[in-house]
C-alpha cells in the first residue's frame, strides 16, 4: 500500500502551511494557518479567554455548500479542543485555518464527507504544527469502510464508499483518547469495536504509550501507522530547517 | 435548587437564577454532584436525570397547504417541517439523457468490488451484487437527481441572537447538511414512491383503458408479473420533495427535533396519484383522496444526541500541562453524558455526541446504528459509547409510540 | 486594485458594481500599508528606473508552470505569487434563452491561504476587480468556443468551470491567473460525449481518448501599475509595488494583436501616448509567454504519453 505524502511550510504568506497527499483517495489538500490574528468582524463571537478557531473548507471545483459548513463545524470542534487557546497571546485572537482541496475528486451534494475528513485533519495538524500553534496534543485519523460481507478496508476511496455498508471516521490524540467518531451506514456495536481496534492500529501502531506519555519509537513501525507518519514529516522539516546548523557543527 | 443556594456563602445570598448566569458551570456541578452531606440525589438543573429526555410531542398534518407536515417539540426546542413535492420532468433534467459507457463503470465497479473483499465465496460476491445493482440504482436517482431537497431555516426570534434577514448561519447550514446526509444514509425514502411511469398502451383488443390505469397505480411486485407481454415502462417524471424545516423555538439539541419533525412529516405525506398523459404530453395527477399513496419509508431512525458536562473543564489541559494530574482522584463522579442537552448545558461543554439508530421489523428486531458521531472533546469512548447507543434504543421505543399516535 | 498610495487621488472612479447583490457587504480586504520611508524608497528608486527586484520595466518576474496529475490541474509561479487552477467540465442544461451554447465560468475566491489580508468567505474589491478582468478577457472575447460546447441543442451541454486557488498572493493576481486558466484551458481533456438515438453516451477516460477544448484565440491581461504622476509605468508589479502605486492599466490582448480589453483604473492621468506605447510592450510580452506555455504543454504531452507508453507495456508484461 502506498502511505500518504506531506510537507509542511510550503506557502510563503500564511504563518503555517502544509499539503497532505493521500494516494488511495486522490485527495490532495493544502492547509493554510493563519495565527494569532485579529478577527475585527467577529467581535461578538470572541471569547474573552479562549482563542476562536475557525476552518474554512474550499473544495477543488464547486462552490462551497452546506457540506462545506457542516465539516467546518466538525473540524472547528476537533481543532478547538488540541489548540491552547488559553496560552499567552491567543485570548480574543483568532486561529484562522483555510484548506483548499486541490487535487482528487469532488465530495457531491449530500454525500458523505468522510472520506476525505483524515486528510482534512491531518492537513490542518501539521499547518498547525508549522504555525507554533501550542498544541495540547497531536493526533492521526483514519476513514475505514465496512463492506457488505463485514470486513474492512482502509483509506476506502469515494467511489468505494458508496459500496460500503458502512463508513467511519476515527480520531485518535496521540495518548489514545477517541477525539472524533463518525459513523455511518448500517452496522452494529461489535463491528464498530472491531473497526475502533484497527483504527487505533493504524493511527499508533502497536505502539503503547509508556508511563511517562512518550510513545516508544521503533524505525520499523514508524512508516506504517499515521502518528509515525506525522512525526516523520515534522522531523525532516525539522532537520531541513537545521541544515546550515548541521552542517556547520 | 437547594444544594446551590446552601453553597453559596451566606453574606452573598444571590437567588437561584442569579447563581445560573452568574456561574454557570459551578451552578451544574452543584446540582449534579450535590455535597454528600445533603442527601441530594444528583440531578441536572432542569430536574432531570442525566439520561432522561425532555417530554416530547409531536403532531402531523399540521399544515393544509403541504404534501405532509408535522410539529415536534422537544422541551422548549420546537421544529416544524413541511414537505412540498413538485414535478421535475425527465426532459427538464440535463442529465437523465446521459449514461455513462457502462463497460467502464460497471467494470470498475465490479473489480472494486473484488478488491475490496479479498477471498469471498462465490454466491456470496453474487448476493453483493445484486442487491448493490438495486441500491446504486435507488441511490442514483434519490441522491443523483437531488430529488430529496432539505433546508433548515432557524428563524428569527427562536432563541437570542437570530437577527432578521441575515444569512443562513453556518449551523442552519450544518443541520441542513446533517439531515440530507441522513437522508440518504438511510435511504429513508424510495426511488420507487417518487417515480411517475409511462405506460404505453398495450396494442391488445382485450386491454381496457380503466384496467390498465389500476395495473399502473399497483407497486412494482405486481407490476412486474404481468408486464413480460407489455411494451416496457418508461419513467416520465419524478417527484421532488421539498422538505422544509423551520426551528421555531431553539432550546438547545435542534437536530433532534428537526429529524423527528422530517420523519413525522415524511411518514404524513401523500402524494397523488400521477401519470403521463401522451395527448397533453404532461403529467396528470388525480385530485381523488382515495387514490394518493403515502410514501413508503425505510426503517424510523430516531436521533438522540448527548453532551458531556465536564466537573473541571480545564482537567484535560492540566493533563497536558502537569503529566501527572492526569490521573484523576477516584471517587468523586468527574463528568456526565446528559442525554438531550437544554440551551444552557449546552454552552458549558464543547464534547457531542449523536446516536441514531433504528430497530428491524417494527420494533422486534435488533437495534441497527445508522449513526454515530461524537467529537469535540476527548472523554467519551467505547465504554460510554456503548451506553449511549442502549440509551438510545430505549427512545427509538418512546419515540416510535410518539410518531405512531400523531 | 489597491488604491491605498494614491492619495494625492481623492477622487476614487469605482468600477461598476459587478455582482448585483451583495456588493454593499464587500468590505476591503487591505495589505499592512506601506511606511512612508519604504514607500519613498520604491519611488525613489524608480525615479532612476531601479525596482526592487533588480528588474527591467517592463520585465516579468520568473514564470513557473507546473500540471498536476489530471487534464486541467495547473500550478504555476509568477515570482512569489502562487496559483492553482482547476478546470472541471460537467453535463449540464444550456441557458433558455442560448440554446446552442454551453456554458464556462471563471471562479476566483480569495481565501486566507493567500494573504492573511484576504478574509474567508468575504468577497473583496481585488476580487471583484480580477474576477471582472478575467471575465473580460477569456469569457466575453470567447477564447473559449462555446458554441463547441453544445451536445443537444436546448437539451444537454458541456459546463465548464475553472476555479483559481490563491496560494500565496505577492502582486499582479490577475495576470497570473489569466495565464493560469490559459494554460489550464489548454491542458483540459473532457470525457467524449456521442449522441446516440437521443441519448447522451459518456466516455469514461479509459474508454476513449478525450478531447481537447476548442480554444478560438489566447489572450492574455497585462497589468502596469503607474506611479510619480504617470510617468512611471512598470510591469507586473510585486505586492509591495503595487501598494505604492497610483493606478493600474489592464491590456486584454491575443497573439495576433487583437485587443480584447483595455482598462484603466483610479483617478491618475496618465499620456495617452503612453497608453499606446505600452500596448506594444504588452503584445511582446503576451507573444513570449504563449510561447513559454506552449512549450510547458508540449513538454507535458510527451511525458504523458510517455507514461502512458510505459503503463501500457507494463500492463502487456503483467499479463
Amino acid at each position: 500500500m502506498v502511505g500518504p505524502t506531506a510537507s509542511i511550510s510550503n506557502l510563503n504568506r500564511a504563518d503555517g502551511s502544509a499539503s497532505f497527499k493521500c494516494p488511495t483517495t486522490g485527495y490532495d489538500v493544502l492547509g493554510a494557518v493563519n495565527a494569532p490574528i485579529e478577527l475585527p468582524t467577529r467581535r461578538d463571537a470572541l471569547k474573552p479567554e479562549e482563542a476562536t478557531v475557525e476552518v474554512f473548507v474550499k473544495p477543488g471545483t464547486t462552490t462551497a455548500g452546506v457540506g462545506e459548513r457542516y465539516i467546518e463545524g466538525i473540524l472547528r470542534s476537533v481543532l478547538g479542543k488540541v489548540v491552547l487557546g488559553r496560552e499567552k497571546g491567543f485570548p480574543r485572537r483568532g486561529v484562522v485555518i483555510t484548506l483548499a482541496i486541490v487535487g482528487g475528486g469532488n465530495v457531491e451534494r449530500g454525500d458523505s464527507y468522510l472520506t476525505i475528513l483524515p486528510a482534512l485533519l491531518h492537513t490542518s495538524l501539521l499547518a498547525l504544527l508549522s504555525a507554533s500553534v501550542p498544541l495540547s496534543m497531536t493526533f492521526a485519523a483514519t476513514t475505514l469502510g465496512v463492506t457488505i460481507s463485514n470486513e474492512i478496508i482502509r483509506d476506502v476511496s469515494p467511489r468505494g464508499a458508496k459500496a460500503a455498508a458502512s463508513l467511519h471516521a476515527l480520531a485518535f490524540s496521540s495518548k489514545g483518547h477517541l477525539l472524533l467518531n463518525e459513523s455511518q451506514g448500517r452496522f452494529d456495536f461489535e463491528i464498530w469495536e472491531a473497526v475502533r481496534e484497527q483504527a487505533l492500529f493504524i493511527c499508533q501502531g502497536a505502539a503503547v504509550p509508556s508511563a511517562d506519555g512518550d510513545v516508544a519509537m521503533d524505525e520499523e513501525a514508524d512508516r506504517t501507522h499515521l502518528d509515525g507518519f506525522i512525526r516523520e514529516t515534522v522531523e525532516d522539516q525539522i532537520h531541513s530547517e537545521y541544515n546550515w546548523k548541521v552542517d556547520s557543527v | 435548587m437547594a444544594s446551590a443556594t446552601a453553597n453559596a456563602p451566606p453574606s452573598l445570598s444571590l437567588p437561584p437564577s442569579q447563581f445560573a448566569r452568574l456561574q454557570p458551570h459551578a451552578y451544574l456541578l452543584a446540582h449534579l454532584s450535590p455535597p454528600p452531606a445533603s442527601n441530594q440525589p444528583s440531578i441536572r438543573a432542569n430536574g432531570r436525570a442525566p439520561s432522561q429526555f425532555r417530554v416530547t410531542s409531536a403532531n402531523a398534518g399540521s399544515l393544509t397547504h403541504t404534501n405532509g407536515s408535522a410539529v415536534v417539540r422537544i422541551g422548549d426546542t420546537a421544529a416544524v417541517c413541511g414537505v412540498r413535492a413538485e414535478i421535475l420532468h425527465t426532459d427538464d433534467i440535463a442529465s437523465w439523457s446521459v449514461s455513462e459507457s457502462s463497460t467502464a463503470a460497471s467494470t470498475a465497479k465490479h473489480q472494486h468490488l473484488a478488491d475490496l473483499s479479498d477471498h469471498p465465496t462465490k454466491e456470496n460476491k453474487d448476493v453483493d451484487q445484486d442487491s448493490d445493482a438495486a441500491d446504486d440504482e435507488d441511490r442514483a436517482h434519490v441522491q443523483g437527481l437531488n430529488l430529496l431537497v432539505p433546508n433548515l431555516s432557524l428563524s428569527t426570534g427562536c432563541a437570542p441572537g437570530f437577527t432578521p434577514g441575515a444569512p443562513p448561519s453556518a449551523l442552519a447550514q450544518s443541520l441542513s447538511h446533517q439531515i440530507l446526509s441522513l437522508l440518504h444514509s438511510t435511504r429513508l425514502v424510495r426511488a420507487d414512491d417518487l417515480r411517475i411511469w409511462y405506460q404505453p398502451p398495450n396494442l391488445g383488443p382485450e386491454d381496457i383503458e380503466p384496467h390498465n390505469e389500476d395495473e399502473q397505480m399497483d407497486v412494482d411486485a405486481d407490476q412486474s408479473g404481468s408486464a413480460e407481454n407489455r411494451q416496457p415502462r418508461e419513467i416520465k417524471a419524478f417527484w421532488v420533495l421539498y422538505i422544509d424545516v423551520m426551528i421555531i423555538s431553539l432550546a438547545g439539541n435542534p437536530f433532534d427535533a428537526a429529524w423527528a419533525s422530517v420523519l413525522a412529516a415524511l411518514r404524513d405525506t401523500k402524494l397523488p396519484k400521477a401519470w403521463w398523459d401522451v395527448d397533453n404530453e404532461m403529467v396528470l395527477c388525480s385530485d381523488d383522496l382515495t387514490q394518493a399513496y403515502g410514501l413508503s419509508l425505510r426503517g424510523l431512525p430516531v436521533a438522540s444526541s448527548f453532551c458531556v458536562f465536564e466537573a473541571d473543564a480545564a482537567a484535560g489541559w492540566r493533563a497536558v500541562v502537569i503529566p501527572d494530574a492526569g490521573e484523576q482522584k477516584k471517587g468523586s463522579q468527574s463528568r456526565w453524558i446528559l442525554a438531550d442537552p437544554d440551551g444552557y448545558e449546552e454552552g458549558l461543554g464543547q464534547e457531542r455526541a449523536c446516536v441514531v439508530v433504528d430497530k428491524d421489523n417494527d420494533g422486534k428486531g435488533k437495534t441497527v446504528i445508522v449513526k454515530m458521531e461524537k467529537h469535540g472533546g476527548w472523554t467519551v469512548d467505547s465504554a460510554d459509547l456503548r451506553q449511549l447507543v442502549d440509551i438510545s434504543a430505549k427512545r427509538w421505543d418512546d419515540m416510535k409510540r410518539i410518531l405512531d399516535q400523531c | 486594485m489597491r488604491p491605498v498610495g494614491k492619495a494625492k487621488w481623492p477622487k476614487k472612479v469605482d468600477f461598476a458594481p459587478l455582482t448585483g447583490a451583495g456588493f454593499a457587504s464587500i468590505t476591503m480586504s487591505k495589505e499592512h500599508p506601506l511606511s512612508n520611508p519604504e514607500r519613498d524608497f520604491i519611488l525613489d528608486a524608480l525615479r532612476q528606473n531601479v525596482r526592487l527586484d533588480g528588474r527591467e520595466v517592463d520585465q516579468f518576474r520568473p514564470l513557473n508552470i507546473a500540471f498536476g496529475d489530471e487534464y486541467g490541474h495547473v500550478k504555476l509561479q509568477l515570482g512569489k505569487t502562487n496559483i492553482v487552477v482547476r478546470i472541471s467540465a460537467e453535463v449540464t442544461k444550456p441557458h433558455e434563452d442560448r440554446p446552442f451554447d454551453g456554458l464556462f465560468n471563471i471562479n476566483l475566491e480569495l481565501s486566507a491561504m493567500g494573504s492573511p489580508a484576504f478574509e474567508n468567505g468575504r468577497s473583496s474589491d481585488l476580487e471583484a476587480n480580477s474576477t471582472h478582468i478575467l471575465d473580460s478577457v477569456i469569457r466575453h472575447s470567447n477564447a473559449l468556443d462555446t458554441e463547441s460546447l453544445c451536445i443537444i441543442q436546448g437539451v444537454s451541454c458541456w459546463s465548464i468551470r475553472a476555479d483559481v486557488h490563491v496560494l500565496d498572493y505577492d502582486g499582479n493576481l490577475t495576470d497570473a491567473a489569466c495565464i493560469a486558466i490559459m494554460t489550464a484551458l489548454q491542458h483540459f481533456r473532457r470525457p467524449d460525449a456521442v449522441v446516440k438515438e437521443g441519448q447522451v453516451i459518456v466516455y469514461g477516460v479509459e474508454d476513449r481518448v478525450p478531447v481537447a477544448l476548442n480554444i478560438t484565440h489566447k489572450p492574455l491581461s497585462v497589468t502596469f501599475q503607474t506611479f510619480n504622476d504617470g510617468t512611471h509605468i512598470i510591469l507586473d508589479a510585486s505586492r509591495r509595488e503595487e501598494l505604492a502605486s497610483e493606478g493600474e492599466l489592464v491590456i486584454g490582448i491575443n497573439n495576433a494583436g487583437d485587443m480584447c480589453f483595455l482598462s484603466k483604473f483610479s483617478g491618475a492621468p496618465v499620456d495617452a501616448l503612453a497608453i499606446v506605447n505600452k500596448t506594444t510592450v504588452a503584445l511582446e510580452r503576451v507573444k513570449e509567454i504563449n510561447a513559454l506555455v506552449d512549450k510547458a504543454l508540449k513538454a507535458d504531452l510527451a511525458q504523458r504519453s510517455k507514461q502512458g507508453m510505459a503503463d501500457e507495456s507494463r500492463a502487456e508484461n503483467d499479463r
